[in-house]
């Protein structure tokens, strides 16, 4: 394809999602080597039909009905026999794990991984997760009976796509993702953002930062063209948002301002069937986020969430006078072109993310308090600069932005209905806060992987005692 | 001890100034404990928090031990740096969570001392990528410093080295030192409590593993604001 790396050489699921209906997470334990050892040469191999062999990152002509994919832990190395004076090599933050940087990363309180459930009350064991994609059921049980013949099953966490891709919160998502430089991703033909460097990524690679290259783990092989991952299993409290949306459009309905909010006449763009307290619901929630609910970016049309000339869902920026307000859930995670304090970190952050989601349907009419969320994948080439500085400081703190600063994230931050706090922006640049909202996603587990490419996944697999 | 009169207590009571005893501690005593119950060098900087409010203005003391301390030595070290000050200063404008940063030359340390908003891994990676490479001179003249150049390529190396540089922070209060001791060492939360008497005992020892520390988190005139918020309100742009 290109000279800058062989697709043969990568696995499938870093630099494009597989656009599959299903997809099955196992925690796996490396409890006999040798066959672990086995498993993940044939598997890299792909010659065995007896192995599910790694999906590659090649374009195919058939989609398989299976693809299969695999992050192994700091402790998952460790386990499969890698040199001590290699594991030194490896980043701090992958050396300690996703539960150890809980309050970096705002697992605190009910969301602490003292309380996460089995598998990840014991960290330790998860050496290495394998990701299962398919259409059919069938193909998921196949491969995991085969998976279970080398490696310990942990615990096993199911996922779909919600119809109209969207989350259990009701918006229509991935929608913007970072696209690279040598990659031709058909998806994303009319998207204007610039384009990022593999080394966003993809280990060894030029990144963001003009002669700048992040460290790659010892040996080359085993770290070149590899990637990090931040696998979390997010609650979404589908209900406890809804229920605080009636909430805040109650309010907002007697608001002497919420005319500059949503003008009356802009009711009906906002939905056809909506009432008055129905509109603001929507404007409240296309806010918090930044997008209307329908995948409409709030920025190009923040009066219409079906604005009658079609807007891009890609392609704008913000500025010191943007309707999308600054704590907005993307402009936090992403804040494009527009004013942030680190001048130097706009368009630094990227990071890919591939995601399902969990549990039972949700019916907003009838809402119930079943645990449902999302199995998310947080890819880059390096926490620190990359997941843990969005999560940490934009998402949670909210330094990016005077305006912003001690708040959190409305719909992903450890909020407390106590000290909680989002403003909404009106028509004449005025505001108005809103408080009293709570948490709505809650971690209820996740690992640091590292996604090893096919060269080494195969120098696992020859590692001798 | 006891403050009631008695010739022992009152005898107990002196023993700290006191000739034999104080050569008793320090040649003997303490030696035996540090043997008995050595305490791991506590990490530097800021420990992390959930509170906004200690997330910004977060203190960096950096001490970066000089290979050669005589004058000539001393006298390159603020050359690599009285050279690139501008580019240093404009690089820490450009940052945008820096509220202020100093160089100090004290004994055998070049000392950069600032104040920042956020992650510290975040500020010195955002820093190194802006103006990474005038640190290249002064890496050349502190010890460990020649596996960090050029800074630009060893971007983590530099943060960790410079996290082990940075100063241990003692806590505020400090009985909360033998929390952060547990915490260290991995003790579990529901282990006995300490005796509250052991405390100038541990601090003793942690003194012993961390020779240098910055007493507390430090002072702030206006807590829980960031630079951007000050410079926003003083209309100094940010």
């Amino acid at each position: 394809m290109n000279a800058a790396f062989n697709p043969e050489e990568l696995q499938g699921n870093i630099l494009r999602g597989y656009r599959s209906n299903m997809v099955r997470h196992l925690m796996l334990e490396v409890s006999d080597r040798a066959k672990a050892r086995q498993f993940l040469a044939a598997s890299a191999d792909g010659t065995s039909s007896e192995i599910p062999a790694i999906t590659r990152s090649a374009n195919w002509k058939e989609k398989p009905k299976l693809c299969f994919n695999i992050g192994v832990t700091f402790e998952g190395l460790r386990a499969l026999g890698t040199a001590s004076r290699d594991l030194d090599s490896f980043p701090l933050e992958y050396a300690e794990g996703m539960a150890k940087r809980a309050v970096k990363l705002g697992d605190f309180g009910e969301s602490a991984p003292e309380h996460w459930p089995a598998p990840f009350d014991q960290p330790d064991r998860i050496h290495i997760i394998a990701s299962l994609y398919s259409d059919e059921e069938q193909y998921l049980d196949q491969t995991e009976a085969q998976v279970a013949k080398a490696f310990t099953v942990l615990g096993v966490r199911n996922g779909r796509n919600l119809p109209d891709n969207k989350v259990f919160f009701g918006y229509v998502d991935s929608i913007s993702q970072p696209r690279f430089r040598h990659v031709f991703d058909p998806a994303q033909i009319k998207v204007d953002e610039p384009k990022d460097p593999l080394g966003t990524v993809l280990l060894g690679h030029p990144t963001h930062f003009e002669g700048m290259l992040f460290s790659i783990p010892q040996p080359d092989v085993l770290g070149r063209n590899g990637a990090f991952n931040a696998f979390r299993v997010l609650q979404q409290d589908a209900k406890g948002f809804e229920d605080y949306l009636d909430k805040a459009a109650t309010q907002l309905l007697d608001h002497p301002k919420g005319d500059l909010l949503l003008a009356p006449e802009d009711e009906k763009r906002v939905g056809k069937d909506l009432d008055r307290h129905g509109a603001l619901r929507e404007v409240v929630a296309a806010q918090m986020c930044g997008r209307w609910r329908n995948g409409v970016p709030y920025e190009l049309s923040p009066d219409a969430q079906y604005p009658e000339k079609e807007v891009s869902p890609t392609n704008y920026s913000y500025t010191r006078t943007s309707r999308c307000p600054a704590g907005a859930h993307m402009r936090r995670v992403n804040p494009r072109g527009g004013p942030i304090v680190q001048r130097v970190a706009n368009y630094s952050r990227r990071l890919v993310r591939r995601g399902m989601s969990y549990g039972p349907d949700f019916d907003p009419e009838n809402r119930d308090g079943a645990e449902r969320g999302l199995l998310g994948n947080f890819i880059g080439a390096n926490y620190g600069a990359q997941f843990e500085a969005v999560v940490c400081d934009w998402l949670n703190f909210g330094l990016q932005d005077p305006e912003i600063t001690g708040t959190n994230d409305p719909l992903l931050g450890a909020n407390v209905p106590e000290t909680s706090a989002f403003e909404l922006t009106l028509k004449d640049g005025g505001r108005i806060r809103l408080n009293g909202f709570p948490r709505f996603v809650k971690t209820r587990g996740g690992a640091y992987t590292f996604l090893p490419s096919l060269p080494a996944i195969r120098y696992l697999a020859q590692i001798s005692d | 001890m006891s403050d009631d009169g008695g010739w022992l207590n009152n005898y107990v009571n002196s023993l700290p100034e006191r000739g034999w005893f104080k050569f008793l501690s320090k040649y003997v005593v303490v030696p035996y404990w540090v043997w008995r119950e050595p305490k791991p060098k506590l990490p530097g900087g800021p420990r992390p928090s959930s509170q906004p409010s200690d997330n910004v203005q977060r203190m960096m003391n950096l001490l970066m031990p000089l290979k050669d301390t005589s004058p000539i030595g001393r006298a390159k070290a603020v050359m690599a740096l009285a050279q690139n000050v501008d580019e240093i200063f404009a690089g820490l404008d450009n940052v945008g969570t820096v509220h202020s940063a100093r160089f100090l030359l004290v004994e055998d340390y070049i000392c950069m001392i600032s104040v920042y908003d956020g992650d510290f891994s975040n500020y010195i990676r955002d820093f190194i990528a802006t103006i990474g490479s005038v640190f290249d001179d002064l890496m050349h003249l502190v010890e460990g410093g020649e596996a960090l150049y050029p800074c630009e390529d060893h971007v983590e190396e530099f943060i960790d080295w410079v996290k082990a540089h940075d100063l241990f922070q003692a806590p505020d209060y400090a009985i909360n030192l033998l929390h952060v001791q547990d915490e260290a060492a991995g003790r579990s939360p529901d282990a006995p409590p300490h005796e509250l008497l052991s405390l100038p005992r541990e601090l003793i020892l942690q003194l012993h593993s961390n020779r240098n520390i910055s007493l507390g988190g430090g002072y702030r005139g206006y807590p829980g604001y960031s630079a951007a918020q000050v410079r926003d309100k003083l209309g100094v742009g940010w």
